[in-house]
């Protein structure tokens, strides 16, 4: 029996599988990859990964051209067999591109699928530049977030930080490559943090511990550096990438899992790192993990980084996500009402094989009332319908949920000259300012 | 006895106003011979916010040092406290201007007065400056420069300093009794002196009067105050501390302290619980010893953490030769001193008054250094400047000698 955990790497839609593919040539032993999408050609390209060719009979391999509708009626069709494709996984990550239509369409019903069959669900999402039109960045959006409603956790990659990093003048190309790049290192740098024994180690239950149930939306940071200075260049470039946006992911961030990977490691490098991510994240949860298998004298870094409301309770999650009798879904906040069944040319595409696959659509969601949604969801949704940004409204959310609110009585005192020693109110019991837990 | 003179130190505290009655005889030796002292109602961190209150219980404890003592009280030396009342050490410096560049008695008295020059804002009055050193032509650690030869003297010197208008409450609280202050004294300063002896002084020592409303600090070096500060934190804030932690009046609180307090935590007291069996409360009401022990360790530990941090900052703690020296009520908590110790990493010691005689209860509690420091105090003075001489004393100590006493 294999005692590492079982890692399905799954690229859906044009960008997924071209990321999978690069992620299977460099991918460390024990991850399984597949490439899913319902485009022929994309998939004819594919020779690291397994491949299976989505919705047969609707749109016949040639692709949904944006229809995320069309997507979804494709990959249910083909339920059992993706059933069978996250069987026995430990961890599923879900590699797509978000605003097309296989991805956006294919990624929260997979997402699900692989949460029934008790695996832990990272979804792993880039979504496109902003140049790329305001349609295509909405339903990318509007993806993003009903991947989250299912994943355990979702890792967002946006295209347009990486412009960012590069000059003005840079090609498309080169632009694309440095974001996948990104993309592919993280991926890489959660697995491998998984998978290699490390002297500090980071097992998948940390991973699990931090994520499970939580709903979060984060980010991977993966960093690399040589030389004497490797430790202070990597916090460097840590701090500097765009993922963590000078810092501002990590002030808010309500986990962290660091690891620190290098040969000959010592003590004061990982003090440094530390120190550094802590310095930032004060208030974070933080599991530290170091291997020393690496290559060469390069230091690695990977920290991923979640941040998330509560942990949504366990009995209420799991029948939110099951299937009713009926064959439908009932909590999954979709964001615009399915539409497969007004339109008439996928029924009749279907007509083929038989009404019978078409008859256990299980995405068939009623437009949501807000009482069938979870209070987070609603929240997210109200709050993302009022903005155009909604990652940022989320942020600031969430620190301002860390504001004590307790007012203290300072009893005896209440009306005499405050204390005041170097901004702190000396009136106030000791424990109280320190955050002593009397239990 | 004749020759004796009576001095009494009365000290406004947070929780008791205590006065002491002192006798010193010619060759300076102080013997307390008297003592008295009052529950304070109406003094909150050290100051004075109720005039009345605090005023009858002056009152009070004077009339019981009168009686133990049996002389009549008619003036004193008050301690001041309070966050407001602050030390900082000033230098004064004056050329030499002679032609034979000696040092004559005359430029010492100017290079004082120069020392005492302090840009202080308009509402501070100055309540001490005590000389530490004087320097000639940069030797320093000159005692007395007179009939040196010298281009420059310097003086080092420690000014303690305080808002006017709340030095005056006490002291006009004492005047509307009909007393007399002889001088006042800062409460820091009074302890130190009442608990160290000379050789403490040089080594170096550090006393903290933990008192119920302001924590005083003071550090001896060279022989020499060095450093004073106050802090607005005392026994007041563990009691307060204790009655919001543990849900309970702050009276029964108080009496918790004092009945099962530590200054550490003691692993084992985690699932001891006391019971509160008194009629106001629920009955059967219990509290957790190991919250308790928490609350007040938290306290006294970050208390002592602000001195040692304070004292660190000034560059002291190197001269601290012969540790820590505790005194004032707080100096009476269990393992304290262990606390203390932990906190400084020097030896720590509880102050007792040991250079005077005396009352014997008035010389073992700490809680007494400030009124009994206030005695010695105001000994050193009477030395420096002696009374003038009254016409009631002239009169009587005329009728005494016609009689042979």
């Amino acid at each position: 029996m294999d005692v590492n955990p079982a890692i399905r790497l799954i690229g859906l839609g044009e960008t997924g599988v071209k990321l999978v593919e690069t992620l299977a040539v460099i991918a460390p032993e024990g991850v399984v990859a597949h490439s899913l999408d319902t485009d022929n050609r994309s998939l004819y390209r594919c020779h690291q990964s397994r491949t299976f060719l989505l919705g047969q009979a609707i749109p016949c391999g040639l692709g949904t051209g944006g229809d995320s509708a069309l997507a979804r009626a494709a990959v249910e069709s083909d339920s059992d067999e993706l059933a069978g494709i996250v069987d026995q996984a430990d961890l599923v990550f879900i590699v797509a591109g978000m605003g097309g239509g296989t991805g956006t369409g294919a990624a929260p019903f997979l997402a699900n699928l692989a949460k029934q069959a008790g695996a832990l669900v990272v979804g792993v999402a880039a979504t496109p530049f902003d140049c790329e039109g305001i349609q295509r960045c909405n339903q990318a959006t509007g993806g993003l977030r009903d991947l989250k409603q299912v994943a355990d956790a979702v890792f967002h990659f946006p295209n347009q930080d990486f412009i960012q990093l590069g000059d003005a003048d840079i090609g498309l190309n080169q632009a694309l490559e440095i974001a996948n790049r990104h993309l592919c290192e993280s991926v890489l740098g959660v697995s491998r943090m998984l998978l290699e024994p490390g002297i500090l180690n980071v097992s998948f239950a940390d991973l699990e511990s931090l994520v499970r149930n939580r709903h979060s939306l984060g980010a991977v940071v993966h960093v690399e550096a040589t030389g004497d200075d490797r430790t202070d260049d990597a916090v460097k470039k840590m701090l500097s990438h765009p993922a963590v946006r000078g810092g501002e992911m990590l002030k808010e961030a309500n986990s962290l899992l660091v690891h620190i990977s290098g040969a000959e490691l010592t003590m004061a490098e990982m003090d440094t790192v530390t120190s550094a991510i802590g310095g930032c994240a004060p208030t974070a949860r933080l599991v530290v993990g170091a291997s020393e298998r690496a290559s060469g004298e390069a230091i690695q870094l990977t920290i991923v980084i979640a941040h998330t409301g509560t942990l949504a309770e366990m009995g209420d999650d799991t029948s939110s996500l099951k299937p009713d009798p009926a064959g439908k879904v009932s909590g999954l906040g979709f964001s615009d009402p399915y539409t497969a069944f007004s339109a008439d040319s996928y029924l009749d595409l279907g007509t083929e094989t038989g009404n019978s696959k078409r008859a256990g659509f299980a995405y068939t969601p009623p437009a949501p009332t807000a009482d069938a949604l979870p209070p987070e969801c609603r929240e997210d949704l109200i709050r993302e319908a009022a903005s155009e940004e909604p990652n940022r409204v989320k942020r600031r959310k969430i620190v301002q949920e860390m504001l004590p609110l307790e007012i203290v009585s300072k009893g005896r005192f209440e009306n005499s000259e405050p204390t005041i020693h170097k901004g702190e109110d000396l009136d106030q019991p000791t424990y109280i300012r320190r955050g002593a837990i009397l239990n | 006895m004749s020759d004796s003179q009576i001095i009494v130190g009365l000290e406004i505290g947070t929780s008791k106003v205590c006065v002491a009655v002192g006798e010193v005889s010619g060759s300076q030796a102080v013997n307390i011979i008297g003592l008295g002292q009052a529950k304070s109602r109406g003094v909150r961190k050290g100051e004075v916010i109720d005039v009345a209150l605090a005023e009858e219980d002056v009152r009070n404890a004077i009339v019981e040092a009168e009686q133990v003592a049996d002389v009549e009280i008619r003036s004193l030396y008050l301690g001041v406290t309070g966050s407001h009342v602050r030390g900082f050490n000033n230098t004064g410096v004056h050329p030499v201007v002679s032609a034979d560049r000696e040092i004559t008695g005359d430029d010492i008295q100017d290079v004082i007065k120069n020392s005492k020059a302090i840009n202080l804002p308009t509402d501070h009055s100055v309540v001490h400056v005590i000389r530490q050193h004087f320097r000639v032509d940069g030797q320093d650690g000159v005692l007395n420069p007179e009939g040196m030869l010298g281009a420059k003297i310097e003086v080092d010197v420690h000014v303690v300093s305080g808002r006017y208008n709340r030095l005056q409450n006490p002291i006009r609280l004492v005047n509307g009794l009909h007393m007399e202050v002889d001088d006042i004294a800062s409460s820091a300063l009074a302890s130190s002196l009442a608990v160290l002896g000379t050789e403490q002084k040089e080594l170096g020592t550090l006393v903290i009067d933990l008192g119920a409303g302001v924590t005083e600090y003071a550090v001896y070096s060279a022989g020499v105050i060095n450093h004073t500060g106050a802090l607005a934190v005392g026994g007041d804030h563990v009691s307060n501390d204790l009655a919001y932690g543990l849900k309970v009046p702050l009276a029964r609180a108080e009496q918790i302290k004092i009945d099962h307090g530590s200054a550490l935590i003691d692993p084992e007291a985690r699932d001891l619980t006391i019971d509160l069996s008194d009629d106001s409360l629920i009955p059967g009401r219990q509290v957790n010893l190991g919250h308790l022990q928490k609350i007040m360790s938290m306290r006294l530990q970050e208390t002592l953490e602000l001195i040692a941090k304070d004292i660190g900052q000034a560059g002291l703690i190197e001269y601290l030769r012969a540790g820590v020296v505790l005194c004032g009520g707080g100096a009476r908590i269990p393992n304290i001193t262990k606390l203390a110790r932990d906190v400084f990493n020097l030896p720590v010691a509880i102050g007792r008054s040991s250079t005077v005689s005396g009352v014997k209860n008035a010389l073992d509690e700490p809680e007494f250094a400030t009124p009994v420091g206030l005695i010695k105090f105001g000994a050193f003075q009477a030395q420096a400047a002696p009374r003038r001489a009254g016409f009631g004393r002239v009169i009587r100590r005329q009728v005494a000698a016609l009689f042979g006493r």
